[in-house]
């Protein structure tokens, strides 16, 4: 054999590509390519900014933008603000990607995770596409799916089909994506939203929720990883290439850009809830397309229609858009534009376009004339997917809690406002709840007979955890995985607390004294107190008296202001003198204040 | 391409020995061009193999005949490839085909053309396609046996034209994985022997389940059919389709296939007389589903992974165009190019309803052709839905010729055009398209039948024998009973 013309195939492909091939000859001019890249929202740098923002950190930014724009429109509610939007109606419709969680990828067992993310090492001969391999369905992949479905309330087909969707690129190894587009697994489901979900007012039209109806659910592959090493050089990395992903398609039920953008954040957080998927949009796991359109109200548009809704102004769609300001601020931008065109006696085109963030206005990717054809044809490759109700009944009835019902749950059984409860399903993965729950239980165990009833100890272990754990750790800069404290310390501070060994600034000074322990084993919450003689040494009832006289001989003024002008709020100024005063420890604020009144007379 | 000649130079070197062939003609095997890739060690083992170049080996390159594949050497052997070396087969090389399988000449190779041993006023005859380089290996004596594929007849063309045995059994039964895909749902993996036993002992160490292979008939299915009631006597009942009488048949052929099925008759067995009224429509079917499925399954090379790549920037900014438009222009021969522009076209939005959903319609029609003539019920159909089969009216076999006529010389090849081509796959493409086991036999010409025909000609003629799916044991049966009457 002619060895040096024998190629064998490189399954490490990383190899191949780094190898010293002149970069003239593998690589296209750079205009095409970065034009390629852009118009699937590749970057042109390994995505690090982008990874490194935690959703915590997105909602908790979302929200602060959420109110100050209330604030600036001040009564003027969107929809009003802009006059032309009493002339036309904003239909859109979504399709989010998600990655499915699962161990194996759809079409081969090569694994999802692992190998530290060493390029190339997760592919299997399918996944690159070598010469005689088939696709062999991965069964454990319909799991999370399934899951996905019945969350969104989906009816789950008995039968449903793959095809082949074609198209070129090299992150397409086969040529084509495996999809279900035109025989999905699951139909026609609902995702309901509330006002606290982020849909406006105008849209709930006094209504408590809407429900959005969901056309289908389908099961496809993802594509490769390309990443830019410039000037021009591509790397291709197949791990991800061929990982399950759903795609769901929303009816268009949407007639608002805040609503778009509540309905992505639901879904995702349904998909997170039932464990159908794990990454988040911020991570890249998570992508959208919506399609938009408007119409002069009361009119039926240009007629047009698409999943079976008609009536609409001609869409257009815009790909790609990775986060949820994107979805907002896409939309808002296109509907703006394409009134714009109609209102100058313009035509919308059937276009796809792409959007930046911190754009004005959408751009054009590629007309009608330009579109790709798919050239649709389904794999014969494979079998047409049976599901039975049987596992369809079983997936139902091992389904973890939605979230709506958990944030229900919280509420009834913690007894936390909706807006607790609600934060504390969404933070941290639900770590956040666990760790919750897992304390007051611990609380309730702790304080054995004399416990008080459970909504005032879900209250108090809520509030310690949301607010006060909350606050030391953003000031402190310390992610919630950090976080040393373990709910048995948690749940000591409290029940000391709770039977009035310590203080409440104690417990605070404590729970900040814990983050900063790193020695191991650390010492028990008990120790802490002990040693640091934190313990609460009540003073006689002559103790606070003489504290308190001696407070008052100091502030005439204050006194007078108190006994004369009737100030009654100043005697807190006092209580808060004497916590102050006392020896640490000592002095309890409800029992200082009782000794106050009285010798204040008031 | 380099690679594959170059392979095929240093085998031919150690093969420039002349052998006899037919006890009269010299041949000079080197200029058959039957392998592309030979293994060095000459194998004394009696049981060797050669396997068409689109199966694939780990220890020689697999081209399919392709320039995209040039110098392809593949991590895995197929699975039929690994059954053989576990059942103590000896595979000496890879042979010749028409680019991907697609061709019926096995003039469209990167390697060049295959020539048959036999030849027409000094000018060779074209072996068949697309397995031409497996039968001319089997033919000139170079291989015991040979592994091809057939996807619209490509095992049993060649068989006919070249005097051997060749099988298609029912999809589904022989694993694909590791078998470069042309069509998809059509493509099987075929065996080609000088005698129906030597094909019959080869399938049965193939015919397994692999679960690698997600088209592979499972278990269930296999038990279904090895549990098919059937009440056949000792008399046959062969179908004799009335569509395949058609005018362009070779008197020869016409011959050779009357005179087999009076040998039929006088030894007691019942020539019917069927209707497969679908035949006509079934080779357009085929033109239309093999190339739409080739123009998906061919997508993938792109000279990216592995494969030749054109080094050059190719990608088009005002075309929009990948960066590999160019390498795919050059890597695909003609007629490769030709079949994926044309499945392309048919899968396209616009002719997608016209072309592609009515092939696939029809493509039900020719199997339900079959299962209302067939004694024996589709295993692959609910009960229910077996409403065809005809109590005591049915036939077991169909016999038909292979081609419709004798094997043209390479020069009249030259002639053709891409649609006369064609025409050779009108009587072989009926089964594919249903999935059916097929197998071609030769039927040797009498001396007043050869007359005209010189020494160094075929003299044979191809006959086919369709049976229901699943049905490949009789298949084989009646095949052997033809090859018995013939006093081999």
């Amino acid at each position: 054999m002619n060895s040096s013309k024998l190629r064998t195939a490189p399954l490490h492909l990383s190899r191949a590509l780094h190898s010293s091939v002149p970069t003239s000859s593998r690589v296209p001019r750079a205009c095409i390519v970065s034009k390629w890249l852009s118009s699937r929202n590749f970057t042109a740098a390994p995505p690090l900014a982008q990874e490194s923002i935690p959703l915590r950190k997105h909602l908790k930014d979302e929200a602060k933008r959420k109110k100050a724009e209330a604030k600036n429109n001040g009564v003027v509610k969107e929809g009003k603000g802009d006059p032309r939007l009493d002339n036309w109606e904003l239909t859109v419709g979504v399709e989010i990607h998600a990655e499915l969680n699962t161990a194996c990828k759809l079409f081969s067992n090569a694994p999802t995770e692992g190998s530290d993310g060493v390029a190339n090492s997760r592919v299997a001969p399918f996944d690159a596409a070598l010469p005689g391999t088939q696709p062999q369905f991965q069964v454990a992949t319909l799991l999370p799916a399934l899951r996905a479905a019945i969350a969104l309330d989906c009816e789950v087909q008995r039968k449903s089909g793959w095809d082949r969707k074609h198209y070129f690129h090299w992150d397409q190894p086969n040529g084509y994506q495996i999809t279900q587009y035109y025989e999905p697994f699951a139909k026609n489901g609902t995702v309901s939203l509330l006002a606290s979900d982020g849909v406006p007012a105008t849209d709930l039209n006094g209504a408590d929720s809407i429900n959005i109806g969901i056309k289908q659910i389908q099961m496809e592959q993802d594509t490769a990883k390309t990443t830019h090493h410039p000037p021009s050089t591509y790397h291709v990395d197949l791990n991800r290439a061929g990982h399950p992903l759903i795609e769901v398609i929303t009816l268009p039920h949407i007639h608002s850009p805040q609503t778009a953008a509540a309905v992505v954040r639901k879904i995702q957080s349904v998909l997170r809830g039932v464990d159908a998927c794990v990454t988040g949009m911020e991570l890249g796991g998570l992508r959208a397309d919506v399609n938009v359109s408007v119409r002069e109200r009361g009119t039926e548009g240009t007629g047009s229609s698409y999943s079976g809704v008609s009536g609409l102004g001609q869409r257009t769609e815009i790909k790609n858009l990775s986060s949820f300001k994107a979805v907002e601020d896409a939309i808002i931008a296109e509907r703006d534009r394409q009134i714009a065109v109609l209102e100058a006696g313009g035509v919308i085109e059937g276009e796809t376009r792409g959007w930046t963030l911190g754009a004005k206005e959408t751009t054009r990717l590629r007309g009608k004339e330009g579109e790709v054809d798919y050239r649709y044809m389904p794999d014969a490759d494979l079998p047409p997917l049976v599901i039975g109700s049987d596992l369809v009944d079983h997936v139902r009835s091992t389904m973890p809690e939605l979230p709506d019902e958990t944030v229900g749950r919280v509420q009834k059984q913690y007894g936390l406002t909706v807006k607790d409860a609600k934060t504390i399903v969404d933070l941290d993965e639900g770590d956040r709840l666990e760790f919750m729950e897992e304390t007051a239980e611990l609380v309730t165990h702790g304080l054995g007979d004399q416990s008080l009833d459970q909504l005032k100890i879900g209250k108090l272990v809520g509030n310690w955890i949301l607010h006060e754990l909350g606050g030391l750790l953003s000031s402190n800069e310390i992610s919630w995985n950090n976080m040393p404290i373990t709910p048995t310390e948690l749940a000591d501070i409290l029940i000391n607390l709770q039977n009035k060994q310590i203080t409440g600034r104690v417990a605070k000074q404590l729970l900040n004294g814990l983050l900063e322990i790193s020695t191991s084993p650390r010492p028990s919450v008990d120790r802490l107190i002990d040693d640091g003689n934190l313990r609460l040494r009540p003073l006689s009832e002559e103790g606070y008296e003489a504290l308190a006289t001696q407070i008052m001989d100091e502030s005439p003024d204050m006194v007078a202001a108190v006994r004369e002008k009737g100030q009654k709020g100043k005697v807190m100024w006092f209580v808060g003198q004497m916590v102050r005063r006392g020896e640490e420890g000592t002095v309890e604020p409800e029992k200082a204040r009782q000794v106050l009144e009285r010798l204040l007379g008031s | 391409m380099l690679s594959a000649r170059f392979c095929w130079r240093r085998a031919s070197r150690s093969l420039q020995s002349t052998v006899r062939h037919n006890g009269t003609t010299p041949i000079l095997l080197g200029a058959l061009n039957a392998a592309i890739s030979r293994y060095d060690t000459s194998s004394e083992a009696l049981k060797t193999i050669a396997i068409k170049d689109n199966i694939v080996t780990k220890d020689l390159p697999t081209t399919a005949a392709s320039g995209i594949l040039a110098g392809y050497t593949s991590p895995f052997d197929a699975t039929v490839v690994k059954l053989l070396r576990h059942n103590g087969y000896s595979i000496i090389s890879k042979t010749n085909l028409d680019e991907f399988g697609m061709g019926s000449h096995t003039k469209h190779s990167a390697a060049g053309p295959t020539l048959n041993p036999y030849s027409r006023g000094g000018v060779r005859l074209s072996p068949g396609g697309s397995s031409g380089g497996s039968a001319v290996e089997v033919a000139a004596g170079q291989s015991w046996a040979a592994l091809g594929t057939d996807t619209g007849g490509s095992v049993r063309l060649p068989a006919a034209y070249t005097g051997t045995v060749g099988f298609k059994p029912s999809y589904g039964l022989l694993s694909r994985w590791g078998v470069i895909q042309y069509a998809n749902s059509l493509d099987t993996v075929g065996i080609l022997a000088k005698t129906v036993r030597d094909v019959r002992n080869i399938f049965s160490d193939l015919n397994k389940y692999d679960e690698q292979d997600p088209t592979s008939l499972p278990p269930s299915i296999r038990n279904r059919i090895s549990t098919n009631p059937h009440h056949r006597s000792s008399t046959l009942r062969v179908g004799i389709p009335t569509e395949y009488n058609i005018t362009e048949l070779h008197p020869l052929v016409r011959s050779a296939y009357t005179r087999t099925l009076q040998h039929l008759q006088s030894a007691g067995h019942k020539i019917a007389p069927i209707s497969l009224p679908t035949t006509k429509e079934a080779l357009s079917t085929y033109y239309v589903l093999a190339p739409a499925e080739a123009s998906s399954n061919l997508a993938k090379y792109d000279g990216v992974r592995y494969g030749q790549r054109t080094r050059d920037p190719d990608s088009l900014p005002k075309e929009n165009l990948p960066l590999y438009a160019k390498t795919r222009g050059e890597g695909f021969g003609e007629e490769v190019r030709r079949r994926i522009l044309l499945g392309a076209y048919t899968l396209s939005s616009e002719s997608m309803d016209n072309y592609f959903i009515q092939a696939q319609k029809v493509r039900r029609l020719v199997q339900r052709d079959f299962d209302s003539v067939f004694a024996l019920r589709n295993p692959l159909l609910d009960d229910h839905v077996d409403r065809y089969a005809r109590d005591g009216q049915g036939v077991d076999v169909i016999v038909t010729p292979t081609a419709p006529t004798l094997p043209v010389t390479v020069e009249e090849v030259k002639q053709q055009s891409s649609i006369e081509s064609y025409m050779n796959d009108v009587f072989t493409v009926p089964a594919s398209l249903a999935g059916l086991p097929a197998i071609s036999v030769p039927i040797r010409l009498v001396d007043e039948e050869a007359a005209d025909l010189e020494e160094t000609d075929v003299r044979s003629v191809g006959v086919q024998i369709l049976g229901q799916f699943g049905d490949d044991e009789n298949v084989l049966n009646v095949a052997r009973l033809i090859e018995e009457q013939q006093g081999r």
